[in-house]
């Protein structure tokens, strides 16, 4: 009987303890900011003109996927650069432009968001230099 | 054939000026809200829409992509995604019209215009009627605003779970700054 007393408060102790662990990490899941690009592996990596034919091939597959291109900085903005004149690399940290150099080659890790048909220019953007 | 000679170059001239007169963004900021008071704040932002304004004549047209809305929450970023804007099927929304009226040449001071245009979500198209101010200052157009759309208006279906979380009214607000194009 003393026995049986003993295991009934340890059970609930131990189910309270499940169901709150349970609780937060559940919490955690759902709360979770989206991966920033540093931390997700290029589903592609490799030159700018070549990507250019697989994203006229299948664009939809891109969409959302982080990739790793290897070219020419054609133009300099504000707020991003053109590789090889076909793919527009928006950086999140503008600072790191600032570094870069007209006609420079260079490799960068980005995000694809979609094709701008108005600029007829890929579009990647969180960018970061990888070299 | 002195007059024709002088008319020709005045032509040329003029188209070229004609064509120096567009200005764009490739970072516009578009964001929406779309959260019920009380609830979990839904809301996502885009740093990256493109902008044409055609400064003669008030003409614009803009493209925002569905993959480029940051959200806070990754969850509700891939449901964005994949349950309510088949953002695969359907990457970009679109936006045709004119601010009436405008013209960079007559263009005193700050001022808002009135826009009007098609909204081109999911392939759907719906008629939009704003006001938004303009605002001209070093060779920059600033265009900022907001508008109301309905989810409805879209074909974009919010599940009964989520429904009282969710506003039927989604709130948008833009925020432009447009340079010369070259």
């Amino acid at each position: 009987m003393n026995l049986l007393k003993k295991n009934k408060s340890f059970f609930i102790i131990f189910s309270i303890m499940i169901i709150s662990i349970s609780i937060i990490s559940i919490y955690q899941y759902i709360s979770l900011a989206p991966k920033k690009v540093v931390a997700i592996i290029p589903e592609y990596s490799g030159n700018a003109n070549e990507f250019n034919y697989l994203v006229t091939d299948n664009l939809s597959y891109w969409i959302s996927k982080v990739v790793q291109i290897t070219g020419k900085a054609t133009q300099v903005n504000e707020d991003g650069i053109l590789i090889n004149g076909t793919i527009y690399c928006q950086f999140e940290n503008k600072k790191d432009i600032q570094s870069i150099i007209e006609n420079q080659n260079i490799v960068v890790k980005g995000k694809l968001v979609g094709f701008d048909e108005l600029l007829m220019e890929i579009k990647l953007n969180q960018c970061i230099i990888i070299q | 054939m002195k007059t024709t000679k002088i008319l020709i170059i005045f032509c040329v001239l003029l188209s070229l000026q004609l064509h120096a007169q567009k200005y764009f963004t490739r970072s516009g900021i578009t964001q929406f809200e779309a959260s019920e008071k009380a609830f979990e704040p839904i809301e996502a932002i885009n740093t990256s829409t493109t902008v044409i304004l055609d400064a003669n004549n008030g003409n614009i047209v803009s493209q925002v992509f569905m993959a480029g809305f940051q959200f806070n929450n990754a969850l509700m970023q891939e449901h964005f995604n994949e349950n309510y804007m088949d953002s695969y099927q359907y990457p970009k929304a679109t936006f045709k019209g004119n601010l009436d009226n405008f013209s960079l040449i007559s263009f005193n001071a700050n001022n808002s215009y009135d826009l009007n245009g098609l909204l081109t979500i999911k392939g759907l198209e719906k008629n939009i009627q704003t006001t938004v101010d303009v605002k001209v200052e070093n060779d920059q157009i600033f265009i900022s605003g907001s508008f109301f759309v309905s989810a409805k208006d879209f074909n974009i279906k919010i599940p009964s779970i989520v429904r009282d979380k969710i506003a039927n009214q989604i709130q948008i607000n833009i925020d432009y700054e447009l340079i010369e194009k070259k």
